[in-house]
Parts: structure tokens; C-alpha cells; sequence
């Protein structure tokens, strides 16, 4: 089973993910909800984690935030991180996939835009 | 030129509208100046700061009925059951996602921006001292009201 790590402080958010998720059939995956970046890295270093989906404006630790923390643990650096994020634009997605973020989805998110940023993920 | 023919009154509108389509399921309309259908002054609002490349404040305001039969919808629960908290969440992350995709589609691709955190409040929306752009729409004859306030939107509307 695939564990996967949502970190928005957006309810409303988060459960149009895991909404988005069920329906490109990864419901069975096991969801941890964080409410922002440092609770979503706390997530991710207490089990091995398959995928971390994360929203980019959140309080206490930041979407880029995270992100660089991520891709600087030898721990987690080989782990997907995908960001949605209603802040996107062309300039921003680069900046992001500088930064090692697999993909990044502008909010509101849909199940098509997730099945397409996560389709080398859903192959495995 | 009138308001509602600018770039940025367009942009507005079609954000607002893919906002509530996509997450709401519901259909914005313009709201005709002879209907004229006011927020109750016991509405819910919510505000954005806009910190680059412009400074300004989006805020919106939602009839607190309207509000509650999409959260309740939203999240697939009876009305009676709604949260204060599921409203709050719901009108904020209305308002984060329609104001990337306004400023997405106001700026240029290469121009990065910056938003604030939300802010929810009842009540009736707080006056702004600074001039203001208004769109008065409609979700199925419920009044949606966006204001835009801070200089940078005036003269984007010139």
C-alpha cells in the first residue's frame, strides 16, 4: 500500500485531493494530512513515504520551504513532491522544478490534472 | 471605458467563474444593475493581501445561507451538520484559488506573485479607504460580492 503525504492547511483543500486521489484509484493508499510544512516533514520522516503532495501558501513552514528541506535530507530527497498551489504561474513552476519538485498543478485541482502529473508514479 | 469592458474587470469574472464551476459546482453570473441584490449585512467575508508584484486586497462576501448549502454540499453533509470551521475553510480556499488563477490570468507568464494568507470575518465587508474595484455577480440569484482594493488594481483598470 502506497503512503502519501497531503500537506495544506486548507480542509477544503485536502479533501479535494483525496477526492482527486480516489478517483485515479489511489483510495487505497494510506493518507496523512498535514496542516503545513514542518507537519508534513514530520509526516514523512516517521514512515518511508511514497509521495508528498503539497500546497505552496501555508503558515509556519511554506510549500518552497518544505521542498528544500526534502530534496536537501538524504532521507527523503528521492521522494515525489508534487506542488498545487493557487500561486503558480510559468515563471513560479520553474522555479519550483529548479528546486526538484516533480510536477506542479495549479489549484483548483482536478482528477485529469493529477492523473497526468502522477502518471510515472501510477505506472509503478 | 466602462468597467466591465477592462482586461482586469474579464479576468476577474472568468476567475471567479472557474473557481465556483470547478469547486463548487455552481454557475456565476453577472449580477444586472437593476436586480441590485445586496449581501445581508450577517454575511461571511474573507480577504487576501496581494504583496507582489502589486499591493492590493482581494475580499469576498458570500450570503451566509448560500455559503453553508455549498459547504454542505462540498463536503456531502446534511446542512444541519455544517461547521462554522467547514464554512471559514471553504470561502477562504474559494478565495486563495480564484485569486492565483485572477492573477495568473492578469500578469504576464514570466511575472511571479505573491499572495497572503487568508482572513475570514462576519458581518459586513470592512470599508477600505483606498479606491476600490467592485464586481457585483450572482449564484443562482444569490448576491457574490468581489471587491478589489489598492492602487495598482485602479490603474490596471484604465
Amino acid at each position: 500500500m502506497k503512503r502519501i503525504v497531503i500537506a495544506d492547511d486548507s480542509a477544503t483543500a485536502r479533501m479535494f485531493i483525496k477526492r482527486c486521489l480516489d478517483i485515479i484509484g489511489l483510495g487505497d493508499a494510506e493518507i496523512v494530512e498535514a496542516e503545513h510544512g514542518k507537519e508534513a516533514l514530520t509526516a514523512a520522516k516517521a514512515a518511508p513515504t511514497d509521495l508528498l503532495l503539497s500546497d505552496l501558501n501555508m503558515p509556519v513552514m511554506d510549500g518552497e520551504t518544505l521542498l528544500k528541506w526534502v530534496k536537501s535530507s538524504p532521507k527523503l530527497m528521492d521522494m515525489p513532491v508534487v506542488i498545487i498551489t493557487s500561486a503558480g504561474n510559468p515563471a513560479k513552476e520553474q522555479e519550483l522544478l529548479k528546486l526538484g519538485a516533480l510536477k506542479v498543478i495549479n489549484k483548483p485541482v482536478s482528477p485529469p490534472m493529477l492523473m497526468d502529473a502522477l502518471a510515472m508514479f501510477l505506472d509503478d | 471605458m466602462p468597467h466591465q469592458d477592462t482586461p482586469i474587470y474579464k479576468a476577474m469574472f472568468e476567475a471567479v467563474r472557474e473557481t465556483f464551476e470547478n469547486m463548487a459546482f455552481v454557475e456565476v453570473a453577472e449580477q444586472s444593475e437593476e436586480i441590485g441584490i445586496e449581501i445581508p449585512t450577517d454575511g461571511d467575508w474573507v480577504s487576501i493581501l496581494i504583496h507582489n508584484p502589486l499591493q492590493g486586497e482581494l475580499q469576498l462576501a458570500l450570503p451566509k445561507n448560500l455559503l453553508t448549502t455549498m459547504t454542505a454540499d462540498m463536503f456531502s453533509i446534511d446542512i444541519a451538520d455544517v461547521e462554522e470551521i467547514q464554512r471559514q475553510d471553504i470561502i477562504s480556499e474559494i478565495l486563495n484559488t480564484l485569486a492565483g488563477l485572477f492573477m495568473t490570468k492578469l500578469l504576464p507568464d514570466d511575472q511571479s506573485y505573491q499572495l497572503g494568507l487568508p482572513v475570514y470575518g462576519e458581518g459586513p465587508i470592512p470599508e477600505n479607504e483606498e479606491e476600490s474595484l467592485v464586481w457585483n455577480l450572482q449564484i443562482e440569484g444569490s448576491p457574490l460580492l468581489l471587491v478589489a482594493n489598492g492602487v495598482g488594481f485602479i490603474s490596471e483598470s484604465n
